[in-house]
């Protein structure tokens, strides 16, 4: 158990510039392709939304016509699977090495970082909660990701291909697929306007961006003051040998870095 | 002279302006007054006096001559029938017969009743011209550029003596196009919109004209009808008044557009009307001339034949894929609940869900300014 003293101490003697890895190329690679796949089903997916709009049929005309935009959609929507598999591959590779540390995974801990931060944000608090790797925010942006991944990947299929599903279920899961798609693209829309470009650019403790995500690094003091279980775990630690099952996956970079 | 200039201003503008309205109501007078300063009109109305010598000869119901072709033609003219045309009261035979004003008449160059008729009809359009300059934007006009000598004319449609208002009687309307498009007009009067016609000569029903126009009729097979074929069915089908009548639904127009297929046809309206819209419009499910009733066994939209009609484009439907479409209604608790509880779960959500990370992001933006 880290201390909050420990993490203080940690913060005292830090050195200020330094920078450390805290995602792995792979990891910024997945998120660069979530990103484009996002902003390109958006821009294709969305006309088809509000078709009534001109703005809509404007993109639609820009494109080539609607038949273009889907054929668009559909190529982006593969991409998007792929990256999904990708991601169910990469966690599954380092189940299998060993590796996996389930720092996504909710716990009773994030529930009360919540609270603690209510109390800390209405002021009945003076002290922020300490989070590890991903707080509770992170972690209920990830799995909102996953369960809206997975909702438009089956009803985005259940639309592509609808006579297949419909030899089993009844055919009104067709324009129930198309409701949820919608609905679902337009919940992930306002979520990322919202939620995810405040967290990560607009606020101000980010602004005009926290761009970790691209560069793979963070800076020592900034990992500090928003990861310092984490920081602490990697320092106070010590490095593991060898590939230890407390390991998370961007452990190797950390390490590479410090040397 | 301080004012004076102003006024001598105004005053020549105003007599600009009196000058320039009134050469330009000459200049529509002039162009109304033209068709009556045509020489063989200018008789006005018709004077049963001058057309005695005609029917001297042409009112003997014998009277005929054999063409070059070999057609014996009547000559023949009930003054009667003639009479009671829209045109009894107001022409004389020789205000459209002109090449015949002198007797004996000069010879006729023509080898067959059909190029007569070719021949002779322009003389309608020194009247018609309006008319007349529709009828060369149509497909009519394009067979018959074609060489298709079956093309017709004014008088196939309206006949030479036997004029009426073809507008007075909706029946006859299609009656006419049936002359020529007999297996077509066969299929309409089988139809929900043609059997009320026959019927109870229905004034709600489309006739030909409705769909297809008067003189400018455009091709039906073109790109560019198909698309407009949606917003000709909606004219009336989105009328309530009009539907509610039937007890039909007027929100059919809106329930297609929202669908896959029309969200399709509606961006395709949008790009250009030139492009061959492939999704299916109005008439793919519900037939062309030939469209019944939705409670009609011939239907091809009643629920035992829908899945004959949606595997027209997808032939691998099974029986549970018809009900995809959810038959212009609006999903309900009723009618396609699990769509209607999927929308109102969104519904919910959606607000819900953003509020609630809108509020945290206040909550830390009051603390960071606190903490300022």
């Amino acid at each position: 158990m880290r201390s909050l003293e420990t993490v203080v101490e940690i913060k005292r003697t830090a050195p200020a510039e330094e920078h450390v890895v805290r995602f792995s190329v792979s990891q910024r690679f997945e998120h660069f392709l979530t990103m484009m796949c996002f902003l390109v089903l958006l821009l294709t997916g969305l006309p088809q939304k509000f078709d009534e709009a001109s703005l809509s049929v404007w993109i639609v005309n820009s494109l080539g016509g609607i038949d273009n935009v889907r054929f668009l959609h559909r190529v982006f929507a593969c991409v998007f699977i792929f990256g999904s598999v990708y991601h169910l591959g990469a966690v599954g590779l380092s189940l299998l090495r060993g590796r996996f540390r389930p720092t996504m995974v909710p716990t009773l801990r994030d529930f009360v970082d919540a609270l603690a931060m209510l109390r800390y944000s209405v002021g009945l608090s003076s002290e922020k909660p300490a989070f590890d790797r991903y707080d509770y925010r992170q972690k209920f942006e990830y799995w909102g990701i996953v369960y809206g991944g997975v909702i438009m990947i089956v009803t985005g299929l259940t639309l592509w291909f609808p006579t297949y599903l419909t030899r089993l279920l009844p055919g009104e899961i067709v324009p129930a697929a198309k409701e949820m798609h919608s609905g679902e693209a337009l919940l992930a829309l306002l979520v990322i306007v919202t939620w995810h470009l405040y967290s990560v650019m607009l606020s101000p403790t980010h602004f005009p961006g926290d761009w970790s995500i691209f560069t793979g690094r963070i800076s020592r003091e900034k990992m500090i003051e928003e990861h310092p279980l984490e920081y602490a775990r990697l320092t106070a630690v010590g490095l593991p040998e060898g590939p230890a099952e407390n390991e998370a996956p961007g452990a190797e970079d950390n390490r590479r870095e410090r040397v | 002279m301080v004012r004076i200039g102003p006024l001598i201003f105004l005053g020549g503008l105003a007599a600009a302006m009196v000058l320039l309205v009134a050469t330009g109501r000459l200049a529509t007078m002039g162009h109304a007054a033209m068709p009556a300063a045509d020489p063989p009109l200018a008789s006005g109305s018709r004077t049963a006096a001058a057309d005695r010598d005609c029917l001297t000869c042409h009112g003997d119901p014998t009277l005929s001559m054999t063409l070059g072709s070999g057609e014996t033609i009547s000559l023949y003219v009930d003054r009667d029938v003639y009479g009671r045309s829209v045109h009894g009261d107001k022409l004389n035979c020789n205000d459209c017969h002109v090449r015949n004003q002198t007797y004996p008449h000069s010879p006729l160059e023509v080898y067959s009743a059909r190029d007569f008729a070719r021949a002779e009809y322009e003389l309608c359009k020194r009247c018609h011209f309006e008319n007349y300059t529709r009828t060369l934007d149509s497909v009519h006009y394009e067979q018959m550029a074609a060489g298709n000598s079956a093309a017709p004319v004014c008088t196939d449609c309206h006949t030479a003596h036997e004029v009426k208002r073809l507008e007075e009687s909706r029946t006859q309307i299609a009656k006419t196009c049936a002359e020529c498009h007999g297996q077509i007009y066969g299929e309409y009067v089988e139809s929900v919109h043609g059997s009320a016609l026959e019927a109870e000569d229905n004034p709600d029903v489309p006739v030909c004209i409705t769909c297809h126009g008067v003189h400018d009729i455009h091709s039906a097979t073109t790109a560019s009808f198909r698309l407009g074929s949606l917003d000709l069915c909606s004219e009336c089908h989105t009328n309530k008044e009009l539907m509610d009548r039937y007890g039909i639904s007027s929100n059919v127009l809106k329930t297609y557009l929202d669908d896959f297929h029309g969200k399709t046809a509606g961006f395709y309206q949008k790009q250009s009307s030139e492009l061959w819209v492939q999704t299916p419009v109005c008439i793919d499910c519900h037939g062309v001339h030939d469209i019944r009733a939705v409670d009609d066994p011939n239907s091809r939209v009643i629920k035992e034949n829908l899945l004959t009609t949606c595997r027209q484009c997808h032939p691998d439907a099974s029986t549970n894929f018809p009900s995809a479409w959810l038959s212009h209604y609006e999903p309900s608790l009723k009618k396609a609940p699990l769509v209607y509880l999927v929308r109102e779960y969104y519904r919910f959500l959606i607000p819900v869900m953003i509020g609630g990370l809108l509020m945290h992001i206040t909550l830390d933006l009051w603390r960071l300014a606190r903490n300022r």
